[in-house]
């Protein structure tokens, strides 16, 4: 604080006993710095790069720098986590049924109860909906008509390893929630699987095929 | 256990494939079942410089499991909410095709009906069948449906049968020898050098129940143990107890064929007090769950 009472004294030698003054007057023991800025500079002006206080409210420079995200990592397929002695690879919990407020409602069951349990849930999402037709043989003739349609919906809870210990807990508590109409299936992720998801586009594979001949 | 232990750690994994299907099935009283286990390597036998000898002898026993076929049923409160719910979600809901036809076709009789009818406004070539007779037909399909009863009180009383109770969970219980005397308890049987603890469970369970019965183990690791020492007489320097480690099995929808070697009963939680003993009841207790 001492220099910048000094070079204020240096710049302006005329004043400085006026300022002198004043100052004292005004804060009793130590000149404040702030009282520059106060007189002269508007509010919304930002201090100096000279000042001991310029920069104070930064904080982004302390964050770590992360990676810029693409979009297309969003669509990478998660790592498959291989099975251990002590623990299952990547499984696929698959409930499925015709009424999509019942299965919904199980697989968000399913996957609290894993939060609970602190099994890592890698991927939860849902597979394209099959509608079935039921058709049945008219009475009188032999032609069928269109009696109902089934839609069957499926949803996919996918846990990144489950630990041997837990695993019967884990089967016996959600067979014993199981509501009616919905089927439960357990099976390990394949790449299959995953390629599945994807809808076929005929012209790239078309124009590939070229390329190979 | 040191063996033991270190054989289920070392031996490497089968791969499961589980299916488990909850539907209506009029014949069968359990849920439709399938495993298929891809890769099963054969366990590691371990070697006699790895065993310690411990005078504690090992025996796996199989906790099996009858699912509930149907839901329980509900309880005042729960069906009085459940009341106002449905009727709250018809109030909200939107009409369905069904209704929007229905109230067409009221709405071009009562057209027809009026005095000033123009037979040329109507559009459209005429219906065969109309919305209501549909839903007349479908009233008289459903009233030629015969559901299944829920509760059947004479197969609820037989205690041996795996059809009583179907909103309950039930367990298998077994009369076996043990020392002297005869007791109820879960099926189980003594380890045998070179196999895992999880065969020695499915080797109880096919010595006490019929070949037919097919069950699903839900997984390698035991769900609970329980160990008792040996009466002070029978107790030698290398045998002073017994340790029980207990495995969770699912029944599959296995059809019931011949009759089984020995006595069975098939219980709910709350029934089990009456056949096991106290110290045992408390250990399995802890792992059945009444759900």
């Amino acid at each position: 604080m001492n220099h910048i009472f000094r070079k204020l004294q240096v710049t302006f030698p005329q004043q400085a006993s006026i300022l002198n003054q004043s100052l004292c007057s005004l804060c009793r023991a130590t000149p404040s710095i702030q009282h520059p800025v106060w007189c002269t500079a508007a509010i919304n002006e930002r201090q100096y790069r000279d000042m001991p206080t310029h920069g104070i409210g930064r904080w982004r420079h302390l964050l770590l720098k992360q990676a810029p995200k693409k979009k297309k990592d969003r669509n990478q397929q998660k790592e498959l986590v291989s099975a251990t002695d002590t623990a299952y690879g990547t499984l696929n919990v698959t409930v499925s049924g015709y009424d999509m407020t019942v299965v919904e409602h199980y697989s968000q069951y399913i996957h609290n109860f894993c939060n609970r349990l602190n099994i890592k849930v890698a991927e939860s999402y849902a597979l394209p909906t099959k509608s079935t037709e039921v058709l049945l043989m008219q009475e009188q003739g032999n032609k069928t008509y269109v009696d109902a349609v089934l839609k069957t919906h499926r949803r996919v809870v996918q846990l990144s390893s489950l630990n041997a210990s837990l695993c019967p807990v884990f089967m016996d508590v959600i067979l014993k929630n199981q509501p009616e109409g919905v089927q439960l299936s357990v099976q390990e992720q394949t790449e299959a699987d995953y390629q599945a998801r994807f809808k076929a586009r005929p012209e790239l594979e078309g124009l590939v095929a070229q390329i190979n001949h | 256990m040191a063996a033991p232990c270190r054989k289920m750690a070392s031996r490497s994994f089968s791969q499961l494939l589980c299916y488990f299907s909850r539907t209506a099935v009029g014949s069968g009283a359990c849920r439709r079942f399938s495993v298929t286990s891809i890769d099963r390597a054969t366990p590691r036998a371990s070697t006699a410089a790895d065993r310690a000898t411990s005078p504690w002898s090992l025996m796996a026993a199989v906790c099996l499991q009858r699912l509930p076929v149907i839901t329980a049923d509900c309880s005042p409160i729960e069906q009085r909410f459940k009341q106002m719910l449905q009727q709250m979600e018809l109030e909200k809901s939107m009409l369905s095709d069904h209704e929007l036809r229905l109230m067409e076709d009221a709405e071009r009789m009562s057209r027809r009906q009026a005095d000033d009818y123009d037979s040329d406004e109507d559009l459209g070539d005429q219906e065969i069948m109309m919305t209501q007779d549909l839903e007349d037909s479908w009233e008289q399909r459903l009233k030629n449906f015969q559901p299944a009863p829920r509760v059947r009180a004479d197969i609820d009383e037989d205690l041996t049968s795996v059809q009583r109770c179907l909103a309950d969970s039930l367990v298998l219980l077994a009369e076996q020898q043990v020392g002297a005397e005869k007791l109820w308890l879960l099926p189980q049987a003594a380890w045998q050098e070179g196999e895992t603890l999880r065969q020695t469970a499915e080797r109880a369970l096919n010595s006490v129940t019929a070949a037919g019965v097919k069950a699903t183990f839900l997984g390698n690791a035991p769900c609970g143990v329980y160990k008792y020492k040996l009466p002070k007489a029978a107790r030698t320097e290398n045998s002073v107890g017994v340790k029980v480690f207990f495995f969770k099995a699912i029944l599959a929808d296995g059809t019931p064929g011949s009759a089984p070697t020995a006595s069975l009963l098939w219980l709910k939680k709350s029934e089990l007090q009456k056949y096991l003993k106290p110290a045992y009841m408390m250990n399995v207790g802890r792992f059945i769950l009444n759900l």
